[in-house]
């Protein structure tokens, strides 16, 4: 309940930039979407952070947060925010429409990992994706590269399909996931490990059932990005303001807080795994 | 036990036990009635649960999100009473019979086939069910089962509910807790309550006993005016029939007063006629000497024997004027040791006359306390009469004994005996016939009313001895 009003309260202060395009008119709010990459579900954070970002940006800033990939994803390419935060396989996806505009750090790389994770009760046996054979299997989004695409791959790998699992279900967020593992929902979950090892960083109580029994190789951080067109002082602005955060006390304490290093420009090569990755998955749009 | 205590704490004690009692029956009646409408709210809000997650969850059906439908059955579960110790749970089932979500995954496992299998022992029914089925088990615990249908009545899955017994048992350890703070609290409230009211209802009731208990002490007009006024018919009609009896007991006393009094002037009537009588016996004979002297006063020996008569006859008329002046004397002193001489001089004139010899003799072992005027009175008739009885040259001998019980005075003389039979014979008043002795009736009447006797002494024999013995106290009508 906490999250979902968390989400509708963020969803309410994000609702005027539904209705105009981020560059036109006289609003000259900066608003950046979210998805479920992080845990974006902490008002009192965001809240924080945006101001953060106002006095260094010159302007007035808000978050747009959505439970999945795809609102915040229509949000940019209709222009209805100035950057996204969302996962590398919608980048690769929509790369020729897309610029970086900044790669979070974490562990002092711009990477991190997949994990499969299982419920201690329920499922203490999986050691591997072989085992998920009528299995129930929970995803976090079917946008997401740690929580879908990563298990696509690594099923196909395994020799299974679709059908031999007994159920499988979107679990709209990493933190979702989560929380269906270690409810029993599901036997086992495809779940970002940077959001993992931060709700364990949290001590939330979903990570005591749940075990992570592999881990993927290592992909680009699921990056910042605008649309690509010519720069904007603004946009410039937040890149800054996002690229010195760990100069910066305040920006040091927000970091910590997002369980992050800081922000990197990034390149597009960091995404080359998981454009390789996505090219072997049939229905994951991205063409060789 | 609660029979020997009094009035006034048997009925204050006996409200504040039946408030007691009271308060026990009625926290074991509600407790009863509380468990069963507990149970008729726990299926009303299964109801309510069951509609809702009707309502809500079929788009989520249309759109297979499972994990929608479990946050809406592990919110909707966590509003069913014993869901937080797991006690409840919901599930929704898909068409071909398998668990879509579950509020408690654990339990119902996502994608076990159910619907047709045995569940906890008993068997559900087979999927393509339309209606709502319910099933009460032997233990208490509820299951049902209720369809979920899409507006164009196609079966869109089923929703599963199942209660354990122990959401239905009563928590007896919280009934008796909470049914003890009742009793604790009905019995602060009203325990006194009750003991007060009791008292208010005993405080009549006590006081027509206080005031029954003074009846024959105090004055009933008194008593009548402190009767308690009350409204309660009961006590109206005890206080009625004590005012009553207060009524008779006075109208009582004032006829006894008057009968006493008639009594009294009975006994003065009766005294004035034999006064009349003593006076008028020698009138007679006076009357006679004095139309004697008058025809034949001139012969020296004919005055001189009429004259003589005269005299005695005045004699006579002293005689009985002396008895009767101390007992209308008002002497409040005690009996003293020389009141016997006193009243031997009144006689001496009398006896030397009939020339007899008086001896007295005086015992007095104790203080006297008895009253002068009447003991003077019957020492003097009695003297008078023994003088009367012994005759000329007669002996008389008087004696005054007295202890810390008694009084006694006894006159004895040598004439004719006298038992008691003529004794009685002497002093008889009553039925109008004239005492012949009415110095000694006035004994008699006095030792009855000092609560003593006036007897002749059986003993003596040859010679007559009269004894007049009272009680040694002061106050005749109260006894030592």
């Amino acid at each position: 309940m906490r999250r979902r009003d968390c989400l509708g309260l963020l969803a309410a202060l994000a609702w005027p930039a539904l209705g105009t395009a981020a560059e036109s008119g006289p609003d000259r709010t900066l608003r950046i979407g979210l998805t479920p990459v992080i845990l974006a579900d902490q008002a009192a954070f965001l809240t924080r952070w945006a101001a953060y970002l106002e006095e260094r940006c010159s302007v007035p800033l808000r978050f747009v947060a959505r439970e999945s990939y795809q609102p915040v994803l229509d949000l940019l390419l209709t222009q209805r925010v100035d950057a996204a935060w969302i996962c590398g396989y919608p980048f690769v996806l929509h790369e020729r429409d897309l610029s970086l505009l900044a790669v979070p750090s974490w562990a002092d790389e711009p990477l991190y990992r997949s994990y499969l994770i299982r419920s201690r009760r329920l499922a203490p046996d999986i050691e591997g994706w072989r085992d998920l054979r009528d299995r129930v299997l929970a995803y976090s989004d079917p946008l997401s590269n740690s929580g879908w695409l990563v298990a696509q791959a690594q099923l196909s790998k395994a020799g299974l399909s679709a059908g031999d699992l007994r159920r499988s279900f979107f679990a709209h967020g990493h933190r979702n996931v989560a929380e269906a593992v270690a409810a029993g929902l599901a036997h086992a979950g495809s779940i970002d490990g940077y959001v993992w090892e931060t709700m364990r960083l949290q001590g939330m109580s979903a990570i005591d059932d749940t075990e992570v029994v592999w881990r993927s190789e290592e992909f680009g951080f699921p990056p910042l990005v605008t649309l690509r067109q010519p720069s904007h002082a603004r946009v410039d602005a937040l890149r800054e303001a996002l690229f010195t955060m760990p100069r910066n006390p305040e920006g040091r304490a927000l970091l910590d807080a997002l369980n992050l290093d800081g922000f990197v420009p990034g390149d597009a090569s960091l995404f080359n795994s998981i454009r390789l990755q996505a090219m072997q998955i049939p229905d994951s749009g991205v063409q060789g | 036990m609660l029979r020997r205590l009094p009035y006034r704490v048997q009925i204050p004690l006996g409200l504040s036990l039946a408030v007691l009692i009271a308060a026990i029956l009625v926290t074991a009646v509600s407790a009863q009635v509380f468990t069963r409408s507990a149970r008729a709210e726990t299926l009303a809000q299964v109801d309510r649960a069951v509609a809702l997650v009707i309502a809500q969850v079929r788009p989520m059906l249309v759109a297979d999100d499972t994990w929608r439908v479990f946050s809406l059955l592990r919110d909707t579960a966590g509003l069913l009473p014993g869901a937080p110790l797991g006690h409840a749970r919901l599930a929704v089932v898909d068409v071909d019979g398998r668990v879509f979500a579950a509020s408690d995954p654990l339990r119902l496992e996502t994608g076990r086939p159910l619907l047709g299998e045995a569940w906890h022992g008993a068997p559900l029914p087979p999927e393509g069910v339309t209606r709502s089925w319910r099933a009460s088990r032997e233990d208490g615990s509820v299951l049902r089962l209720d369809p979920i249908a899409s507006d164009d009545g196609q079966t869109l899955g089923y929703v599963l509910t199942e209660i354990d017994a122990a959401v239905f048992g009563a928590d007896w350890p919280a009934l008796a807790g909470n049914a003890l703070a009742g009793i604790v609290l009905a019995v602060a409230l009203l325990l006194p309550a009750g003991w007060w009211v009791g008292q208010r209802m005993t405080r009549p009731v006590e006081r027509l006993a206080m005031l029954i208990g003074r009846i024959g002490r105090d004055e009933p007009g008194k008593l009548r005016a402190q009767l308690p006024h009350t409204a309660d018919p009961e006590l109206a009609r005890i206080g009625d029939a004590v005012a009553q009896l207060m009524d008779e007991l006075e109208r009582r006393r004032e006829a006894e007063e008057r009968a006493l009094s008639a009594e009294r002037l009975a006994a003065v009537g009766r005294m004035t006629a034999a006064v009349a009588h003593e006076i008028n016996n020698p009138l007679a004979g006076l009357l006679t000497a004095t139309r004697t002297l008058r025809l034949r006063g001139d012969a020296n020996d004919v005055r001189e024997r009429t004259v003589d008569l005269i005299d005695r006859g005045l004699q006579q008329i002293r005689s009985t004027v002396t008895a009767l002046l101390p007992q209308v004397r008002v002497e409040e002193r005690a009996l003293d040791p020389d009141d016997l001489d006193d009243v031997l001089t009144l006689v001496q004139g009398t006896a030397e006359r009939l020339d007899i010899r008086i001896e007295r003799s005086l015992e007095v072992e104790s203080a006297l306390r008895v009253p002068s005027a009447p003991l003077r009175q019957v020492m003097l008739n009695m003297l008078l009469n023994a003088i009367k009885a012994a005759g000329e040259h007669g002996r008389v001998e008087t004696a005054l004994h007295a202890d810390a019980e008694f009084v006694e005075f006894s006159v004895a003389n040598d004439g004719q005996p006298v038992d008691a039979e003529r004794l009685r014979t002497l002093i008889a008043a009553e039925g109008g016939r004239d005492p012949q002795g009415f110095g000694l009736w006035v004994c008699q009447e006095l030792a009855s009313h000092l609560h003593g006797s006036f007897v002749p002494d059986p003993s003596a024999t040859d010679r007559t001895r009269l004894v007049f013995r009272v009680p040694n106290r002061e106050d005749p009508a109260s006894p030592s």
